[in-house]
């Protein structure tokens, strides 16, 4: 679990070819020693092998430090380096090694199809790049289960044992349609281990004499934002959602979290004591979409704030806000990327995170050059031809010039879809393309 | 050319301990002229902070208005000299066993510094003042909260709790926020219980409020009980919160050793003066307060009747009441009509309100704004 020694093992070489073999090496033998199968550690060293590549090709002899991490149900290859934003182009997911040639580099979207996870990410003038391949575990088929009766009064167990919340992800499963149910309940050894690792936090509770009454989830979504799943009730007994609900707000009631999200709450919700931001409009791998409401509630009083905004949706805004009843004072970004000489780098950087069972992409951006429209366009051609359907646009309003970039964004086919209070360093505004 | 020493990557949570680094700061709200900005109303009525709104004695007002400005230069007395006079002659007590805070979250520092350390816990309740929590937290002391039960304080279930590495446990009489309170018998007992395996605190920051016989006088059980320390405070009933002054009253032994822990010269000289002027002629104040209270009382407890709402209405100058949507969006939707409450959630209370009890004219002005918004003739956030 998480704080325990450190087993990581490390490298710091330059960015070049030659020293492939030795980071192929590292994680082939290396990976397995964190409980991945051999197949899998190599598919990992593949993808390592792209990623070197490419940052030999974009930045010979940069130093890079490579970690190799095992996390619990999973293994972790992270690449960081230094770089100047306005060389950080080449990094996006999909970019040309020059803007006029036609020729994609395609060496991250290479190492991306081989892993689980991967996560892309810009911390001052450090580049962090993350892949994760998951270990193996049994897959659970549970059939259609009916929720049964319950004794007595209802509690929160502490401490849950593994077995108790195998037991409690098949029930969620034979209760509930899958687009509310977290994928890994699939399987239920890899939540264990999740919990084990502290990267997801869950409740159950259980009646007088045992008898699994329900479940709910949670992991922090962002420094100020907690995710939910569920509750998921497994009885007759209409309390167990409330004291689920409950004992999740309770325990992160007083946390650094402002705010409680989902867009993956059941029926058992007791949505009272929520607020419904809107619907994201999922599109599924069948080609049916569904509709996903986003529920949220705040842990604490809103004081208002100040949120940087561009004219092209600042009447969403402002109407998201009044029926949110959030006081927020709109500072108006004036122009659009092109703006009013100032010095933009030439080219724009985007993070990426992708999902691919759920066939979606959320883009972040992390540099705003002048090529933005463009580089957002080549962005959604890319992902769509790869089955991202669902493709997200996060932009924290706290900064200005992630602000700015909303007329590119919406040039783009994305809409506003709505806001996360305090999902970010401030309000995020999310776009949704198409 | 200047010499430019860049910070960018110093990091300094590796200077602090671990307890602190997951630690949540306490942001306090922002002030009221920003707040009336914020939400575009006129005034603002405060029924958050359980303040008392008739204002202070008419003695504390004489001290205001002639508080010298020669007197503003000079150092207060460090220890409250005279108000620790002024306490002991009005409780029977001696000087010695009263020691002064900036507000009685000072005393609550002091007492958890004085006998605890690392691996030391403090027992409370899970749904009461959170600084008790607070402090033995940041001071890297367990906290262990024990649920309530039946909306009070769960005795058995705090002695269950101890082990031998129990140092304080705190018992708010009245509590806050659910106004409930351990009578004579109960308090007893569980004193017995504790048998003096640790300290026991008696937060008495509302017992002004409390008119009930049955209600025990912690000053009265130090007598009895040596390892009693009761806290009090002139910020609720006295209405001097602007002031912060808060005390706490123990045996001598016991003060001794939480004096080693406790700041000097925190407390300033108004503050000392008015706290003093506040027990000069007290029994008429209180008993207005009282009666504004019983009225306000009696008004919102009608008034959630009627609207078929559950609420918790005991001892102490507040109510709380639960609201069919979360308290942090009616909080912000009673904020639109210039009335400010507390949340409840981070008393671990979801969807709870808790609304101080003041004048007619303001509860009046609460009731309307708070029927508009659950009728639904207020038309925001839904």
């Amino acid at each position: 679990m998480k704080g325990s020694a450190d087993q990581s093992v490390s490298l710091s070489l330059p960015a070049d070819i030659s020293w492939v073999p030795l980071v192929q090496s590292v994680i082939e033998n290396g990976a397995p020693v964190f409980g991945l199968p051999r197949n899998k550690a190599m598919m990992l060293a593949l993808s390592a092998e792209e990623i070197v590549v490419h940052l030999a090709g974009i930045a010979r002899g940069t130093r890079i430090d490579f970690r190799l991490e095992p996390g619990g149900w999973h293994v972790l290859c992270k690449f960081s380096f230094k770089a100047d934003p306005s060389d950080l182009w080449a990094m996006n997911l999909v970019t040309k090694t020059d803007v006029l040639e036609e020729i994609d580099n395609l060496g991250l979207l290479v190492a991306v199809r081989a892993v689980d996870g991967f996560t892309l990410g810009l911390e001052g003038e450090t580049l962090h790049l993350t892949l994760r391949k998951d270990r193996d575990y049994p897959v659970v088929k549970p059939g259609p289960i009916e929720p049964v009766d319950t004794r007595g009064d209802l509690t929160i167990v502490r401490d849950p044992e593994p077995e108790l919340i195998k037991a409690a992800c098949i029930k969620a499963l034979g209760i509930y349609t899958r687009d509310v149910v977290p994928r890994s309940f699939v399987t239920p050894g890899m939540v264990v281990d999740m919990v084990e690792q502290m990267d997801l936090e869950i409740a159950i509770a259980v009646d007088e004499i045992g008898v699994l009454a329900g479940m709910i989830c949670w992991q922090a979504s962002s420094e100020q934002g907690i995710g939910f799943s569920g509750p998921y009730v497994f009885v007759k007994d209409d309390r167990a959602g409330e004291i689920l609900t409950d004992h999740l707000i309770n325990t992160v009631a007083r946390t650094r979290a402002m705010g409680l999200f989902s867009d993956s709450a059941t029926s058992s919700l007791v949505t009272e004591g929520f607020e419904s931001l809107g619907h994201l409009n999922m599109i599924q791998t069948d080609g049916r979409t569904v509709k996903q409401e986003v529920w949220y509630r705040h842990l604490k009083e809103d004081v208002g704030a100040s949120v940087w905004a561009h004219r092209a949706y600042a009447e969403f805004l402002r109407t998201a806000y009044d029926r949110q009843v959030l006081m927020r004072d709109l500072k108006i970004v004036e122009g659009q990327i092109e703006g009013k000489g100032e010095r933009l780098p030439e080219r724009s950087v985007f993070s990426v995170e992708l999902r691919a069972d759920a066939g979606k992409a959320t883009l972040s951006p992390m540099v705003t050059g002048l090529d933005a429209a463009q580089c957002i366009s080549r962005h959604v051609e890319t992902l769509l031809r790869e089955n991202f359907f669902n493709i997200f646009i996060p932009i924290d309003l706290a900064h200005g010039w992630q602000a700015a970039m909303g007329q590119a964004i919406m040039d783009n086919g994305f809409v506003p879809r709505m806001v996360l209070p305090h999902g970010g360093k401030s309000d995020v505004l999310v776009f949704q393309h198409g | 050319m200047f010499w430019c020493f860049s910070m960018d990557n110093i990091d300094f949570t590796c200077l602090v301990p671990s307890y602190i680094q997951t630690f949540e700061p306490y942001y306090p709200s922002k002030p009221d002229s920003e707040l009336i900005r914020l939400y575009g109303v006129d005034h603002l009525h405060r029924l958050n902070n359980n303040e008392n709104a008739l204002g202070p004695p008419p003695e504390v007002k004489q001290v205001l208005k002639t508080f010298a400005p020669a007197v503003v230069p000079v150092y207060p007395n460090g220890d409250c000299f005279d108000l620790r006079q002024s306490l002991a002659e009005r409780f029977g007590k001696n000087t010695d066993q009263f020691l002064v805070g900036n507000g009685s979250c000072e005393v609550i520092s002091s007492v958890i510094k004085a006998f605890c350390e690392k691996g030391d816990n403090i027992i409370t309740a899970d749904k009461t003042f959170a600084v008790y929590e607070w402090v033995a937290e940041f001071s890297g002391v367990e906290a262990r909260l024990v649920p309530l039960k039946n909306d009070g304080f769960d005795p058995q279930a705090m002695l269950d709790a101890m082990d031998g590495r129990t140092k304080v446990l705190f018992v708010c009489n009245p509590n806050n926020p659910t106004g409930t309170y351990w009578d004579r018998d109960t308090m007893t007992s569980f004193l017995n219980g504790v048998n003096s395996r640790a300290i026991v605190v008696l937060d008495e920051a509302y017992c002004e409020y409390v008119e009930n016989e049955d209600f025990p006088d912690g000053m009265a059980l130090m007598d009895q009980y040596p390892n009693v320390v009761v806290f009090r405070t002139f910020s609720k009933m006295y209405a001097l919160a602007s002031l912060r002054i808060g005390y706490l009253c123990a045996g001598d032994e016991i003060v001794d050793l939480i004096r080693r822990t406790h700041t000097v010269y925190s407390v300033n000289t108004l503050a000392q003066k008015a706290a003093a002027a506040a027990l000069v002629n007290d029994g008429p104040f209180i008993e207005a307060t009282r009666q504004m209270v019983k009225q306000a009382k009696t008004l919102l407890c009608n008034t959630f009747d009627c609207l078929g709402l559950t609420y918790i209405s005991h001892e102490g100058n507040y109510i709380m009441v639960k609201v069919p949507i979360s308290d942090t969006l009616m909080y912000r939707k009673l904020m639109k009509k210039g009335i400010m409450v507390r949340t409840m959630t981070g008393f671990r209370f979801p969807n709870w309100i808790r609304i101080s009890l003041v004048q007619m004219p303001v509860m009046e002005a609460f009731c309307n704004a708070f029927t508009d918004i659950l009728r639904g003739s207020d038309n925001h956030g839904r």
